[in-house]
């Protein structure tokens, strides 16, 4: 993240009673690498334990990683919840499996980017850091 | 200003935006800082250290437990090391506190050290001030489990919980531990595992060690020694029974205000240097150091120079 002056925070959290793993660990070793601050909340969160603990950590970006049906349901609740806490401007990301037909439905209720299975961890970094230099008090 | 007069009033987000800005070493940090000292003071910080792998985030979660059905609010800092090489950092100390996630009077918040030794990050004091301005009156500080000399816990806590296991090459590690000569409550977690008579024994000597290098005073702080299984949360009510007697005892002695003071004097003490750290960056003459650089002056010459050509900066304003 060369020429950032202070790093890009992140919660990553999974959603439900899904427990598959491996995907968000090897995001979350990326974004390190990548020089971000990750914070891993865990397994089977709630909505609004994610809201919560995005506050709470003040970060910049959410992350979502979702491998099991009802993120349809949980995700624009995420959202609901993060937009009445005045944090809507925090970029809400979602990652795994997402069929097509889904997307329109979470872009509306305030998703800003789905990344499908096959996303290169390098593209995610690259969404991520060209994101954050457009942010301010993040010269580059 | 609107983000401190929030926060004191206990808005979360108000005080998630301060410690950002303070970690962050934005400006208004500071202001939010100067803004909201008055309301601060109160709160009890407790460090917890030891090393990894001793349940620290696990144990953290049972103390909250037990502290809440008392009816403290209670601030959490969890500090994770940041990758030397790319600042980057994973914090993962929430996972084992998520049952507190939804509690409004639990604030959890997870630090990378961002480049500083000693298991804390620069920010874990303005953190715990801000938790402490919002008026969580009992801090929970946990480190970076490195070992053996991150005393840099016991500057900053009014109480060190040092957190051991059994059978972890206990002999060295008691008696290397620059931490067991410091710390108010040894809690050895994990009791339900294989060696703990062994492990009892060796911090128990330690101890008797240390109160014997001590002069007698008939109302020191006696360490308690403790064993806990942090998971099902056995011993640990006995944990926060003598956190809050190590309360009682620092506020009796006087000892509690004059921690804080310490705390604050040797905080001003790392601000000056930080900032005369980045004068000399930005004073440094570049022809001395090329002259160090191609051996033609010595190290301990050019520091003379460098230093007087600092003072002669400071002078010229």
């Amino acid at each position: 993240m060369a020429g950032h002056t202070r790093p890009l925070r992140i919660l990553l959290a999974k959603l439900g009673m899904d427990t598959h793993t491996v995907g968000v660990t090897v995001i979350a070793h990326a974004l390190r690498e990548a020089g971000m601050e990750v914070i891993f909340t865990g397994l089977k969160q709630t909505p609004a334990m994610v809201a919560a603990a995005a506050i709470q950590e003040d970060v910049d970006v959410v992350g979502i990683s979702t491998l099991s049906a009802g993120h349809t349901r949980s995700l624009p609740q995420l959202a609901q919840l993060l937009r009445e806490a005045g944090a809507g401007d925090k970029l809400l990301l979602a990652g795994g499996v997402i069929p097509e037909e889904d997307r329109p439905l979470l872009e509306q209720a305030g998703v800003d980017r789905i990344f499908t299975m096959g996303s290169d961890t390098r593209e995610i970094v690259d969404y991520l850091n060209q994101w954050w230099s457009r942010q301010p008090g993040s010269p580059d | 200003m609107e983000v401190a007069a929030a926060l004191v009033k206990g808005n979360v987000a108000a005080g998630a935006r301060a410690m950002r800005w303070l970690d962050d070493r934005d400006p208004r940090g500071a202001d939010v800082v100067s803004a909201v000292i008055g309301h601060t003071g109160g709160a009890h910080v407790v460090g917890l250290t030891g090393p990894p792998g001793a349940g620290k985030s696990t144990l953290a979660s049972a103390l909250i437990a037990e502290a809440r059905r008392r009816e403290h609010r209670v601030g959490v800092v969890a500090v994770d090391p940041s990758s030397p090489f790319t600042g980057g950092a994973i914090l993962g100390d929430r996972v084992r506190m998520a049952r507190h996630a939804l509690d409004p009077d639990v604030f959890i918040r997870s630090v990378g050290t961002r480049g500083q030794a000693g298991g804390l990050s620069r920010s874990t004091h303005d953190t715990c001030l801000i938790l402490d301005a919002m008026g969580y009156d009992l801090i929970l500080v946990e480190t970076v489990g490195v070992g053996q000399d991150e005393i840099e816990i016991v500057a900053l806590a009014h109480t060190t919980v040092i957190v051991g296991l059994p059978g972890l090459g206990d002999e060295v590690q008691a008696v290397k531990a620059g931490l067991m000569e410091v710390g108010e409550i040894i809690v050895i977690n994990k009791a339900d595992r294989e060696g703990l008579d062994h492990t009892l024994q060796h911090y128990e000597t330690m101890l008797h060690l240390r109160a014997s290098a001590q002069p007698d005073a008939p109302d020191a702080w006696t360490p308690p020694l403790l064993t806990a299984v942090a998971t099902r949360e056995e011993g640990t009510a006995a944990v926060v029974d003598a956190i809050e007697a190590h309360g009682r005892w620092l506020r009796a002695n006087g000892e509690f205000a004059a921690r804080s003071g310490r705390r604050a004097r040797a905080q001003a003490m790392v601000l000056l240097r930080d900032r005369l750290s980045t004068l000399l960056d930005q004073h440094a003459d570049p022809q001395v150091l090329a002259a160090v650089e191609a051996r033609e002056l010595d190290v301990y010459s050019a520091a003379d120079a460098l230093l007087a050509g600092l003072r002669e900066a400071l002078r010229r304003g």
